[in-house]
């Protein structure tokens, strides 16, 4: 087996959940691999009830609909790159509708 | 909407302050769409696409449109930009806009349309809609495909549910694959980079055996077939057939490098149309060190634009009353085979389609129709999400998007057509039926989503497979291993498929013709490439 990484992601339904949570996934590595090829991965292999921006995107960094952090830091899921162990947080946590979705209009800090 | 330019004849680009060609005409705009759609365009919407053009544009002047550049046909400038301008105006005229809201499918009574079920994504609501008319405005289906060009939304919904409603379609096996599409590293599979640079500065494509992929090919054909947009139907045709022979790389395409062109100028329309080697949010610099030390990249054809789709008249009404639909997702004015700016379209068609479906629906007098939704709408739509176990939709969308590209991808044949109406087949009856989303309540849940999306997917596909398979000669942006000829003689005709019943007929009808004649005789794909580059007016540019 190639080489694999931790994805920590944040999980989180305000209508249900009494707080935010974490979920680990594993995930194989690929060299030149994004935040949202990750979330793909998991999303499509692991865990279908993940739920990060993507229904209306564009992937290439054009539409900046998937804002997030990655390792604490904002940028857009689909053009920021993993190299190892990564965690995928909302920019921010209290204008979740669920997991890394924001409210519409306020994906950004 | 991603692309980002407009095309118009030069003569009214020169009148609108930019230089363009003051020897260009509408006719020669016209003779050019229709050469490049190898005549079988609807001729009424060639005339109605080069006629509205240029008032288009300069609307979109008068509202704030910047150009960043322009040629002898056309204004280049962002898509994004397009966009914003489009939204204030809109906004500025009072029009309601709502995001995330998907819809389901139409409302029809008494033969014509009457309104809309939708749901709104972030909360899982579902929200009617009542109207007197309609007008379908949904893009293309390029998430029926994997790899795509970027869009993970357009899964061709408007099309399939006007279909249901009784809308006939036409001519879906035409589908443009854009050529060098970055298909590594994953974060720019998808990208048009190396398309863009290529269009202008050239560069060199190579098969696993190190070959030049266009040796070999007439030149005429390689000059015009690289050097101007009709570089998406051939060397996605050229790609394929390398990639088909076992000579591609890893992910399906071919290598793209440098090669002759001067870095130099490379490194200067890098600089103008990737600032920084930064397209938009995207950051190419580590590809801009690999085209300086001409080191390739791997890319391929990628869907991005149908040049099929709902069929209507002049006036863009539908089948059924009261439904209009423009743009992308209607059949419109490009035959099979699309040079000239789909932008452009949208636009031009976008304008008259309101205009004609408001006029429709000032003479329908008093409120809106009361839309009675059919409770098995809302059934159907939640089923999913009641079932206990079944199939899940993620990786049942993967696997039909790969097959799609697999096989509905710019070369075809009768056995593999077959072979993928049968997977659909089997899709449909196993599958589709039995789908079960994880989570079970309603907020921004993306395997609803994909559910929900599944459907109308696979009924294109259909649509598109079986077109494809009954269309037994080579045109435009659909080649056939077993048909190698472009056959005048009986395929001067539009693909038509209805349905009716839960069952698909396909048919044809003949081309809408005013005042081009087309050709006879059955003709080598190739020489029928070459013929119809060769009939190109005297315009320069890309177009
Ligand atoms: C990567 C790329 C680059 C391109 N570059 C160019 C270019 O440079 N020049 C050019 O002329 N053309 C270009 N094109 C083609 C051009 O962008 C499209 O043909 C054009 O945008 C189509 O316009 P449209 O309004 O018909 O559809 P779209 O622009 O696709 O818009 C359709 C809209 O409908 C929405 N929608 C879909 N289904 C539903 C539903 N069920 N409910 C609610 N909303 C729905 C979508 O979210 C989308 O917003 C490009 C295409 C791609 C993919």
């Amino acid at each position: 087996m190639g080489k694999t990484i931790h994805v920590k992601v944040f999980k989180y339904n305000p209508a249900i959940d009494r707080e935010p949570g974490f979920q680990n996934y594993l995930v194989p590595f690929e060299k030149g691999m994004s935040a949202m090829d990750a979330l793909d991965y998991i999303y499509q292999n692991l865990d279908g009830s993940v739920a990060y921006y993507d229904h209306a995107g564009c992937s290439l960094g054009i539409c900046a609909r998937c804002t997030g952090k990655i390792n604490g830091k904002a940028g857009l899921l689909c053009q920021t790159a993993v190299e190892g162990d990564v965690t995928l947080e909302p920019v921010n946590a209290s204008k979740v509708v669920r997991d890394l979705v924001m409210r519409r209009g306020e994906t950004r800090e | 909407m991603a692309g980002a330019d407009f095309t118009l004849d030069g003569k009214s680009l020169n009148e609108l302050g930019r230089e363009g060609d003051t020897n260009d005409s509408m006719e020669k705009v016209f003779n050019d769409i229709v050469t490049q759609g190898y005549y079988l365009n609807n001729q009424k919407l060639v005339e109605q696409y080069v006629r509205s053009a240029p008032f288009l544009l300069k609307d979109l002047m008068d509202w704030g449109l910047e150009i960043k550049l322009s040629d002898q046909r056309m204004i280049f400038t962002s898509g994004t930009h397009i966009m914003d301008v489009l939204l204030k105006k809109a906004r500025s005229a009072g029009v309601d806009l709502m995001q995330d809201v998907m819809l389901l499918d139409l409302v029809t009574g008494d033969g014509a349309v009457v309104g809309a079920l939708g749901l709104d994504v972030h909360t899982g609501e579902f929200i009617e809609f009542s109207a007197k008319a309609i007008v379908i405005a949904t893009g293309g289906w390029h998430k029926a495909f994997w790899p795509n060009t970027g869009m993970r939304d357009l899964s061709g919904e408007g099309i399939a549910m006007a279909h249901r409603a009784g809308a006939a379609v036409g001519n879906m096996e035409f589908i443009t694959f854009c050529c060098n599409i970055m298909l590594e590293p994953p974060m720019w599979r998808g990208s048009l980079a190396p398309y863009m640079l290529s269009l202008i500065c050239g560069g060199n494509l190579s098969n696993k055996n190190g070959d030049n992929v266009l040796a070999g090919y007439d030149p005429f054909i390689v000059k015009t077939g690289t050097g101007t947009e009709w570089n998406k139907s051939f060397i996605s045709h050229a790609t394929m057939k390398e990639v088909r022979a076992g000579r591609g790389f890893a992910n399906g395409g071919v290598h793209y490098s440098r090669g002759d062109a001067p870095w130099d100028y490379m490194k200067m329309v890098a600089s103008f149309i990737f600032p920084g080697w930064k397209y938009k949010a995207m950051d190419l610099s580590e590809w801009g060190r690999m085209l300086e030390e001409n080191l390739p990249i791997e890319v391929g054809p990628a869907v991005e634009y149908f040049e099929g789709g709902i069929i209507v008249d002049e006036r863009f009404q539908t089948g059924v009353e009261g439904l209009f639909a423009a743009g992308e997702c209607a059949l419109g004015a490009f035959g099979s085979n699309r040079v000239f700016s789909a932008i452009t379209e949208m636009l031009v068609q976008g304008r008259d389609a309101g205009e004609h479906a408001a006029s429709h629906a000032l003479k329908r007098p008093g409120q809106a129709p009361a839309l009675k939704v059919p409770g098995t709408l809302r059934e159907r739509a939640e089923l999913p999400l009641n079932r206990k176990d079944g199939v899940a939709p993620a990786p049942l969308r993967r696997r039909v998007q790969e097959t799609a590209h697999e096989r509905l991808g710019p070369i075809r044949n009768r056995e593999e057509l077959e072979s993928f109406i049968a997977f659909l087949e089997d899709v449909k009856s196993k599958d589709l039926p039995n789908m079960c989303v994880a989570l079970k309540d309603r907020i921004y849940n993306k395997e609803w989503i994909d559910a929900l999306e599944m459907g109308n997917m696979v009924h294109l596909l259909e649509t598109s497979a079986r077109s494809a398979l009954a269309r037994t000669e080579s045109r435009g942006v659909h080649f056939r291993e077993d048909h190698p000829c472009t056959d005048n003689d009986h395929w001067l005709k539009e693909s038509v498929v209805e349905f009716s019943g839960g069952s698909f007929q396909v048919g044809a009808r003949p081309v809408t013709i005013t005042s081009m004649s087309p050709p006879s005789g059955a003709v080598p794909y190739l020489d029928m490439m070459k013929r119809m580059m060769e009939a190109h007016s005297d315009t320069g540019g890309k177009h």
